[in-house]
């Protein structure tokens, strides 16, 4: 056996440079992140109880959902799911952890979750065991099976004791799995999964379909994953009405519509039931916080310490009070936003359930307290710092390939800051400053922070934020709130939005533009417009398409060569020019949005037939006002469901290596270049090698009959180097890829449109796709986002990487992604502050839509690899996501480390 | 009828952080749920402490006779918000 020889030797033996730094070489000793702030002892203690935390799982919601579904088999669909809901609420075990000011939660589990059976309940089954194998079959666990979870944190990877792993994440008392199972089984020929299963099996192409989701060319099926999220919630109606007041409109409204269709041929009479569905639940929310307030007031009869004692005093006064009232000071407002948020999150299996503008929606609050000594800016500091542990306490319960391959156990909870207000000032105020300042000293991962960049926001706010970017957190991430408003502007305008309600934007997940509305909330009699969100669900629709996948079945005549799937039909044609190959991936393309886009509409017309959202409607303009929940057309905007694409980068550096190698230069045949990619160039696949980055892939012995091929596969021209031949590639892609969705509509009949982000999917999509002709390896990542550069490839700097990245108009996508990783030492001090900021702008001026950044030196990322045990609070950015490292699987880590570091910027 | 040792998530006083571990409230110290509960333990309302609980043929599956529709249950079930809960 010979020595192992990698890629970088390789590469380093023939003197070609894949080197995966800019602008030098760094400092020769590891540096640490410049900034560093410590929170408050409060949270610093329930920060670090979450370190010691495992992701756990119960019973109790959905054995009272269950329970309570079964028992009501004769109401209208709507009402039986409203008395589940109140039922399952109404029966969650209220505990408080010593120390908290901010309190209750999904379980009583300090980071708990729980399974929705009535969504999916295949996927947490023993392998061996039917239901799993059903769901296998028809490709919904496929991802499940490439995903590496990270082996560290609060992840339950294994089981031990009494505890059992669940989807390779979630822990649960070995007790409750024959309730689990039970209850799971209930719900078979059921669920959304099944039902819609069933259904969709009378779409003409449906094996095609499953052929899809097994070769994993797409890979996340929302309509009974994660049905609703990637958008902006709102929480005007209960932060200006109240509990009681929203109950009492419910009465009212009941009265209005009882008997009336209202002139509609269809739902007219459905509001009656949705007005009592709504007050159900309005009880089941208020039993809720009063189970916590009871709680909290028994805590003060045992509880010696007087200062706790005071502490659950003023706790159950909070909760006693928002129960029925709208708030009138900031921590009941808080409080009320966290309960709100978490009520939304256990209604529905949910990422990217995103806060939108709180600093401006609680600002109200926040500036009367302050004007009247009520608080002070110390208090408000350490109340978000709370505020911050609870949001990363918050898990999703999804499956694996979900969790781990979509969304790497993050959930998404973005909080946007600046953009404008409804008259077109800064929005920018002080307790943004106060969020950014936690954001800083408490750091963790949620609520991940974005800024809506905008020119009129003034430079203090703007270098705030940069202070917030060197912590290395990765946020906030920068939005230009121009683009954005574009966006929305032509994405709406159908259903009515103007410029001014275009400025109520907001980002929902982790990069998904969502529109906004303006609400006037009064407070003491003074009235402040506040954003929030109006709009249906983001990212549900067709994702996440692997365009590099798709482009290796076009040359391997339609079938999937890693499972000898034949998944699209034989093209049967000679690829004897560049034209001919776009073609044939154009026919491709629409092939595989058509047909999941009729099976994904199916999905979601189950979902909201039998599982609609009844809380989240109460919450959004202009359910309560129509009489409609979300099903029904409640929402202000529904033109929402999108088609998402994975692995842009690839695929246009495959293209350009494709157009210059074999049909300009003619160098190699097609049938040589699909040699070099079944035989992945001569390597052993990423799986062997137990390394997911190019560069340390290692050469098979006899390997080296590629050599030369995947020498000038590499050297092809790559995106983000400002060279025309590619970018032009990239720019004639993008307005076809931004056009193309619009051909096809959702299920509430709207127009589709293009969302370009990869999470992390990047990883198990790139793990299911061969080697590809721009010479990256079988089974390897792809690149991260939809405008980062391959790692290594960007050699020019990052403006060329600006150049390349806006030869395109931005706001004709729902957004567009890039990610940067800068040493620390490049933007050093204020005068390095500056510089970021600068180059910030300098992306935004020309067009750019987000940017991110990772401020780490490689080195401690690769030590953070090998010693896990010594980073249990490193975070890293990903792609629209901040995570703990340790929680991050191994091919995204790997993704991370090999990004091209800049040494100066 | 299962005969299962106590353990500290059948307490009163335990704080639950997670499926292994909690923080008993008297103590304020970080304890695992699978040890040996103090003679400070209270029980903690839960469907197999109930008089309305009964026990089934199948493990840690049981029946609630509060209702008339007798609907299964499982005695680790926490029922400190149940109206119906009566202390056996």
């Amino acid at each position: 056996m010979g020595k192992t020889v990698t890629l970088a030797e390789i590469l380093k033996e023939k003197g070609i440079s894949l080197e995966q730094r800019y602008g030098g070489e760094p400092p020769a000793d590891m540096v640490d992140r410049e900034v560093k702030k410590e929170p408050t002892p409060r949270a610093k203690m329930l920060r670090n109880l979450y370190y010691q935390t495992l992701s756990s799982a119960n019973m109790e919601f959905p054995y009272w959902y269950t329970r309570t579904y079964a028992d009501n088999i004769h109401d209208v669909p709507v009402i039986r799911r409203a008395k589940a809901l109140k039922a399952a609420f109404s029966h969650l075990t209220p505990m408080i952890f010593p120390g908290e000011k901010l309190v209750m939660g999904k379980t009583h589990y300090y980071r708990g979750s729980f399974p929705m059976p009535w969504l999916s309940e295949g996927y947490y089954m023993a392998r061996e065991d039917e239901l799993y194998k059903d769901a296998q079959e028809r490709g919904s666990t496929s991802a499940d099976e490439l995903v590496k979870w990270g082996q560290g944190g609060g992840n339950v990877v294994k089981s031990f004791g009494n505890v059992v792993s669940l989807a390779g994440k979630f822990g649960i008392r070995k007790e409750e799995v024959p309730a689990l199972l039970k209850t799971a089984r209930w719900w078979v020929g059921k669920s959304v999964e099944d039902e819609a299963a069933k259904y969709e099996a009378m779409v003409p192409e449906y094996e095609f379909k499953k052929a899809l989701m097994r070769s994993v060319i797409c890979m996340f099926e929302s309509g009974f994953t994660l049905p609703q999220g990637r958008e902006v919630t709102n929480y005007y109606y209960p932060l200006q009405y109240g509990l009681d007041g929203l109950i009492q409109m419910c009465e009212e409204k009941k009265a209005e519509v009882a008997g009336e269709s209202g002139g509609d041929l269809v739902s007219g009479m459905d509001r009656l039931y949705f007005y009592e569905a709504a007050k159900l639940v309005l009880e089941g929310i208020q039993t809720w916080v009063l189970n916590y307030a009871k709680e909290a007031r028994r805590l003060v009869e045992v509880t010696d310490d007087p200062v706790q004692r005071k502490e659950y005093e003023e706790i159950a006064e909070v909760l006693e009070h928002i129960a029925h009232k709208p708030p009138e000071t900031f921590r009941q407002a808080l409080q009320m936003q966290y309960t709100i948020h978490i009520g939304v999150l256990n209604e529905d299996a949910i990422s990217g359930l995103s806060p939108g503008r709180i600093g401006q929606v609680l600002y109200p609050y926040f500036e009367q307290d302050i004007e009247a000594g009520r608080i002070t800016e110390e208090e408000v500091l350490e109340l978000l710092e709370c505020h911050r542990v609870k949001f990363t306490c918050i898990d999703v319960f999804a499956s694996a390939g979900v969790v781990g391959g979509v969304l790497s156990g993050n959930t998404f909870n973005n909080v946007s800051l600046g953009g404008l207000t409804k008259d077109g000032k800064s929005a920018a105020n002080r307790l943004e400053m106060l969020i950014l300042e936690a954001g800083i000293t408490c750091a963790c991962p949620q609520p991940t922070l974005s800024v809506l960049y905008d020119e009129k926001l003034p430079e203090e706010f703007l270098l705030k934020a940069i202070e917030c970017v060197k912590t290395g957190t990765g946020y906030p991430a920068w939005m230009n709130n121009r683009v954005g408003m574009d966006f929305i502007l032509k994405q709406y305008e159908a259903e009515g939005m103007t410029v001014e309600e275009a400025r109520a934007w907001a980002i929902g997940g982790c990069l998904e533009t969502s529109p906004g509305s303006w609400m006037p909330l009064t407070l003491r009699g003074k009235t402040y417009w506040i954003p929030g969100g109006s709009g249906q669900p983001t990212s549900v629709g067709v994702h996440f398409l692997a365009v590099p996948k798709i482009l290796e079945c076009v040359l391997f005549n339609g079938k999937d060569m890693r499972t000898g799937i034949q998944v699209f039909k034989p093209h049967n044609r000679e690829i004897d020019s560049y034209e001919t190959l776009v073609e044939i991936w154009k026919d491709y393309f629409e092939q595989a949005i058509d047909v999941l886009n009729k099976c994904n509409n199916i999905q979601h017309d189950i979902w909201r037939k039998n599982n609609m959202a009844v809380w989240h409607s109460i919450l959004k303009p202009d359910c309560l006002e129509r009489g409609r929940h979300i099903g029904n057309g409640g929402y202000r905007y529904n033109a929402t469901f999108n088609v998402e694409t994975c692995g842009t980068v690839n695929f246009i550096n495959s293209l350009a290596a494709l157009k210059k190698l074999v049909f300009d230069e003619k160098k190699y045949t097609l049938e040589q270049m699909k040699d070099a990619i079944l035989n992945n160039f001569g390597f052993k696949t990423a799986e062997e090698v137990g390394s997911y980055s190019l560069l340390q892939q290692e050469k098979r012995e006899g390997g080296q009959v590629y050599d030369d091929i995947h020498g000038d596969c590499l050297m092809a021209p790559k995106m983000g180097n400002d060279d025309p031949y590619v970018d032009s590639i990239l720019a004639a892609y993008e307005e076809y890829v931004c056009e193309v969705p619009r051909r096809y509509l959702s299920l509430y009949g709207k127009p589709l449109y293009i969302c370009q982000i990869s999470v992390s999917t990047h990883a198990p999509q790139g793990a299911a796709t061969l080697a590809t002709p721009d010479g990256r390896l079988a089974g390897t990542t792809y690149a991260d986002a939809s405008m980062s550069p391959y790692p290594g490839t960007d050699v020019n700097g990052p403006y060329a990487v600006f150049n390349s990245a806006t030869v395109w108009d931005h706001s004709n996508s729902q957004n567009s992604q890039l990610n940067m990783k800068v040493h620390p030492s490049a933007v050093k001090g204020l005068e390095g502050a500056r510089k970021l900021l600068d180059l910030t702008r300098a992306y935004m001026r020309k067009g750019g839509f987000h940017i991110q950044y990772n401020i780490v030196d490689s080195r401690v990322l690769r030590e953070a690899q090998q010693k896990p045990d010594e980073y249990r609070d490193l975070m890293v950015r990903v792609a629209g996501f901040t995570q703990y490292w340790v929680e991050i699987g191994k091919a995204i880590q790997d993704e991370v480390i090999a990004r091209t570091e800049y040494e100066r910027v | 009828m299962i005969s299962v040792a106590l353990k500290h998530n059948d307490c009163r006083n335990f704080v639950t952080v997670d499926v292994s571990k909690g923080i008993c409230r008297r103590t304020g110290a970080l304890v695992m749920i699978d040890t040996d509960v103090c003679p400070n333990f209270v029980a903690l309302p839960k469907c197999k402490n109930c008089a309305s609980y009964a026990d089934s043929d199948e493990e840690h599956i049981g029946f609630c006779r509060a209702e008339k529709t007798e609907h299964w249950t499982y005695p680790e079930l926490i029922a400190v918000t149940c109206t119906w809960y009566k202390r056996k």
